[in-house]
């Protein structure tokens, strides 16, 4: 096991975790090496989109590059699968799955869609499922799987209820019964809810949802399938598959989780509907289940696949390994979020019990967000003029309330801002002055790019 | 040409490349392959010049202020300067085509191209500076990099293959993706009925064992029927090909009347020939086959591969096996017709839902795209070689065909194809003593040569037809490429010849 270690290029041989460890934690200067290749004087607040992955790492996956292009057949016939079962492994003892053979390696949340979705949109075409029969999703679930539902269910005679997130929100229950209300109209005229598709951290806006208890929920209203879309979810919560109890879970490992672009682990609860999902890129192993179909789905390069291991030595360096990153993100982004929403006057998008390691923070109503495109050009300028890179997001204001408003206005916009290990105090510092700059000098989004 | 020189030739393996079999094959001692010695002489200074230029510091390269001009982007983006268009490059000369694929493993006689393909470091080096970039800043490289970069790739593969419209080139990861593309879209026409249940795929025999397990998923579960071509192997003539497809063609129409898809390999994988596709593509147009889809896997880089000229609906290639490309990357042509073209999705639907094929598969969510940003540098590294791509290709096939001859003769056997009908791959049998009589038995055969040889080479079993005396059952694939020497030949002949003078078969495998 040692030798299998070794030739993989790790410099350290065992399962670090497991021992005590005796030296002393990961240093900030260390750190600051590990992500040295990130570009400076960029204040990167916005992890949560394409993830970040230390220098370690990377030359773990340049050591299974280069394994390949040594010699490749070798590679393919006694490296390969091995390795990915290895990262297997290691994922379904992170998430709890009872088998490995509920694991599946995958390019990200998206292809993940794709499959479950695929599987639904078969289930219409033989006549399993009835025309109008429904699936049920968050009204913010993120675009692409948006697009997915359209592809697979709208196509295949499926209709598709849309679940208003309330946001701002101030507390779980208002998630909860928008979702309830959501499955009785599903259920209506005698249809069938056949799927919900339930984020475990909604993209934009930010907030993490209940997902055990709207599963629940699902479980009691008579939901065939459920499929909790976790993007962000590991390395940023903890992640409990048989607790949460869905039938199709998925996370991307590259966003939180400290691996290369990119891998996913798609978990499929063990049933009958185990045999009914496929891979889409059909190979050799058509037919051996999905975990195995994904190990091979024709020559490309799966090195991001095989570092997983290495990542659990590298998050063991921290103190408290991955759940003390975990807090520690937590609990310096919340602060970050209130600093700047006291500097601006402004408010958070979700209490700090909703949040992981991202947070929502209200954005100056003069700044006058008024569209999506109005947030989009404010956020390049930030990047352009200021170096800072933020999503930032427009909430239109509701008919009956409004919204929340600061001393000038309605608050329209609100920023998503992260902390991952390698933020320091100056990138939040950074925002909060660059913003306050432009309302000192009265420039509303409209304005920008046009001096 | 001195024999004093054959003879210093012979003993350096390297030059092998340049210059194959010095004592056998006076043809090729042609006065081109001198210019190979004359720049082995002069060290070529431009080629570490460019090499350099991969390991600058992108810091150097982009800044906080994002208004980088399109041009200064160009330049950056593609890691390399446009030296081409000012000089013409010296040829690469031995010790830096030995530089780029040092990364080979010097104890392997890396004989099978086919399978997996190969990487020269400088455009591993130009995939590693765009990993960099999007590692350095990802959003900057997504909104401002990525899909203009995507869209050069296409517009030189396009101009590569003679497409018309830029349109009609869609970057995947492989001919595997390619196939489940396609077929997705034959399996919804069978869905919403606009094929009806019983229509017929036809496919060759030797299809790859991936595609056929594709065909059966979308066009089986959907309702369509599945036709094979069997092909003789040995095979001698195009017309025995052709005559088996017509026949394929005429047993699809009669079962069911439609066949809505022909599915034809350029190159096959096993047993490896070259396919008269022009001819059948023709033939398909006339017997009304509604699409027609090329697996072309071994395609660009080792045949001609003119669109126009092929003439089929869809059209894939890897560019990994043998264009240089790091792993992985291929083209899906789909070609732009008047009449209405069947709607082709990227199975991984994303935002770009619904913009046409090509973008859609620029942007599949978040991965590492890498690989299909380098295909200027593949061009590049081609352009090294006398006559670019298409000398490269020529002296390929000069080259294993040579080298099939020569292992023939030595063991006493036969090549599984006439050599207009191979590329840079050739079928080559091997000794009946051997005792290869199943698929496990070539694997196994294929498994003891690596591990104890050295060499890599597919092996396939040939099932004998009734009758056959003494049938060669086991050919060997064996390709070559720009870093193959004769030495690798040499040694797989030898590793035969022992395992033969030893008394080895297969039957002495372990169960």
């Amino acid at each position: 096991m040692d030798s299998d270690r070794g030739e993989n290029g790790d410099s350290s041989h065992n399962h670090v975790s497991k021992k005590p460890k005796l030296s002393a934690f990961i240093s900030e200067e260390e750190i600051r090496q590990e992500f040295s290749h990130h570009q400076r004087g960029i204040a990167r607040i916005n992890n949560g989109s394409f993830g970040s992955c230390p220098a370690s790492i990377i030359a773990a996956q340049k050591k299974w590059q280069l394994r390949f292009l040594q010699q490749p057949d070798d590679f393919y016939f006694n490296h390969l699968r091995k390795g990915l079962l290895e990262s297997r492994t290691v994922v379904k003892g992170l998430i709890n799955a009872d088998s490995v053979d509920e694991v599946s390696l995958i390019d990200n949340a998206t292809t993940a869609a794709a499959i479950v979705l695929q599987q639904i949109g078969r289930a219409f075409a033989q006549g399993k499922f009835q025309k109008g029969d429904v699936v049920v999703m968050l009204h913010c679930a993120f675009q692409s799987v948006k697009k997915s539902i359209q592809a697979y269910v709208t196509g295949a005679g499926g209709s598709v209820i849309e679940v208003q997130l309330p946001f701002p929100l101030t507390s779980k229950e208002e998630i909860v019964s928008e979702f309830r209300k959501g499955l009785e109209k599903g259920k209506s005229d005698g249809r069938h809810v056949r799927l919900a598709i339930i984020d475990h951290i909604t993209s934009m806006p930010c907030v993490v949802v209940p997902v055990e208890e709207l599963v629940k929920i699902c479980r009691q209203e008579g939901v065939d399938q459920v499929f909790v879309d976790a993007a962000h979810a590991i390395g940023s919560v903890p992640v409990d598959v048989k607790e949460i109890g869905a039938d199709f879970y998925v996370s991307n490992l590259h966003k939180w989780f400290f691996c290369p672009p990119s891998v996913a682990f798609l978990y499929c609860r063990k049933s009958p509907l185990s045999s009914e999902v496929h891979h889409p890129v059909v190979s050799h192993e058509f037919g051996n289940g999905l975990a195995i179909e994904s190990s091979w789905i024709g020559t490309r390069d799966y090195s991001s696949q095989l570092v997983v291991p290495s990542v659990l030595e590298f998050v063991s360096r921290f103190e408290g390994g991955i759940e003390g990153i975990m807090m520690r993100n937590h609990e310096i982004v919340v602060k970050m979020g209130e600093m700047l929403a006291k500097s601006w006057g402004t408010n958070l998008g979700a209490p700090p019990e909703m949040c992981a390691s991202m947070i929502m923070v209200g954005l100056p109503s003069r700044l006058f967000i008024s569209s999506e495109e109005d947030a989009m050009r404010l956020r390049s300028y930030l990047r352009q003029h200021h170096g800072i890179e933020v999503p930032l997001h427009y909430q239109a204001p509701s008919d009956v309330e409004g919204g929340p408003k600061d001393k000038d206005g309605l608050v329209t916009g609100y920023a998503r801002i992260s902390h991952q290990v390698y933020n320091s105090f100056d990138d939040y510092c950074k925002f909060r002055d660059a913003i306050n700059q432009l309302v000192e000098q009265r420039r509303s989004c409209k304005m920008l790019f046009m001096e | 040409m001195s024999r004093a020189m054959c003879m210093t030739w012979r003993h350096s393996s390297r030059l092998f490349s340049c210059c194959p079999l010095p004592f056998t094959s006076p043809l090729l001692l042609a006065p081109s392959h001198f210019h190979y010695i004359i720049s082995d002489i002069i060290v070529s200074h431009h080629h570490s010049h460019l090499l350099s230029s991969f390991t600058q510091n992108p810091s150097s390269q982009s800044s906080i202020m994002e208004s980088s001009p399109p041009h200064h982007q160009q330049n950056e983006s593609n890691g390399t300067h446009n030296i081409s268009k000012k000089s013409k490059p010296m040829l690469i000369s031995e010790s830096d085509l030995r530089f780029e694929f040092s990364h080979h493993d010097p104890s392997i006689a890396r004989i099978n191209n086919g399978s997996f393909g190969s990487c020269p470091a400088s455009v591993t080096a130009a995939q590693h500076h765009w990993q960099l970039l999007f590692l350095r800043q990802p959003d900057h490289f997504y909104f401002n990099r990525l899909q203009p970069a995507i869209l050069r790739s296409r517009t030189l593969i396009k101009d590569l293959v003679n497409a018309d419209h830029v349109d009609e080139i869609s970057l995947v990861d492989n001919a595997t993706t390619a196939a489940a593309i396609v077929l997705q879209q034959i399996a919804w026409a069978f869905t919403e009925g606009r094929f009806q249940r019983g229509d017929a795929v036809v496919m060759l025999h030797y299809a790859y064992g991936a595609v056929k397990k594709s065909i059966h998923a979308y066009v089986c579960r959907a309702g369509g029927q599945v036709i094979e071509v069997p092909l003789p192997f040995p095979v001698n003539s195009n017309e025995e090909i052709v005559d088996e497809f017509r026949r394929a063609l005429m047993r699809g129409k009669a079962n069911s009347g439609r066949v809505r898809l022909a599915v034809i390999d350029h190159i096959t994988s096993m047993p490896s020939v070259l396919i008269p596709v022009k001819e059948l593509v023709k033939i398909c147009r006339e017997e009304g086959v509604d699409q027609v889809f090329v697996d072309a896997a071994h395609g660009i880089g080792c045949t001609d591969v003119d669109m126009k000229e092929i003439g089929a609906d869809f059209y894939t290639s890897n560019l990994h096996k043998w264009f240089f490309c790091p792993p992985s990357v291929a083209f899906l042509y789909c070609r732009k017709t008047p009449e209405t073209c069947p709607e082709l999705h990227h199975p991984v639907v994303s935002h770009e839902y619904g913009n046409g094929l090509a973008i859609e598969s620029g942007w599949i969510g978040t991965r590492d795209y890498s690989a299909q940003l380098v295909v200027s540098d593949a061009i590049e590294f081609t352009n090294r070689f006398e006559g670019g791509i298409e000398g490269i290709k020529k002296r390929n096939h000069d080259g294993v065909v040579e080298m099939g001859k020569m292992l023939a003769s030595a063991w006493g056997t036969n090549l599984g194809t006439p050599q207009e009908m191979c590329a840079s791959l050739i079928m080559v049998g091997l000794p009946v003593s051997l005792g290869i009589s199943s698929d496990s038995d070539a694997m196994k055969l294929r498994k003891h040569l690596r591990e104890n040889f050295g060499v890599e080479v597919p092996i396939y079993y040939r099932h004998p037809k009734d009758g056959e005396v003494n049938p060669i059952t086991g050919y060997a694939r064996i390709s070559y490429q720009v870093y193959n020497t004769i030495d690798d030949y040499y040694k797989f002949r030898d590793a035969v010849n022992q395992l033969v003078s030893d008394g080895f078969t297969c039957a002495l495998f372990p169960k």
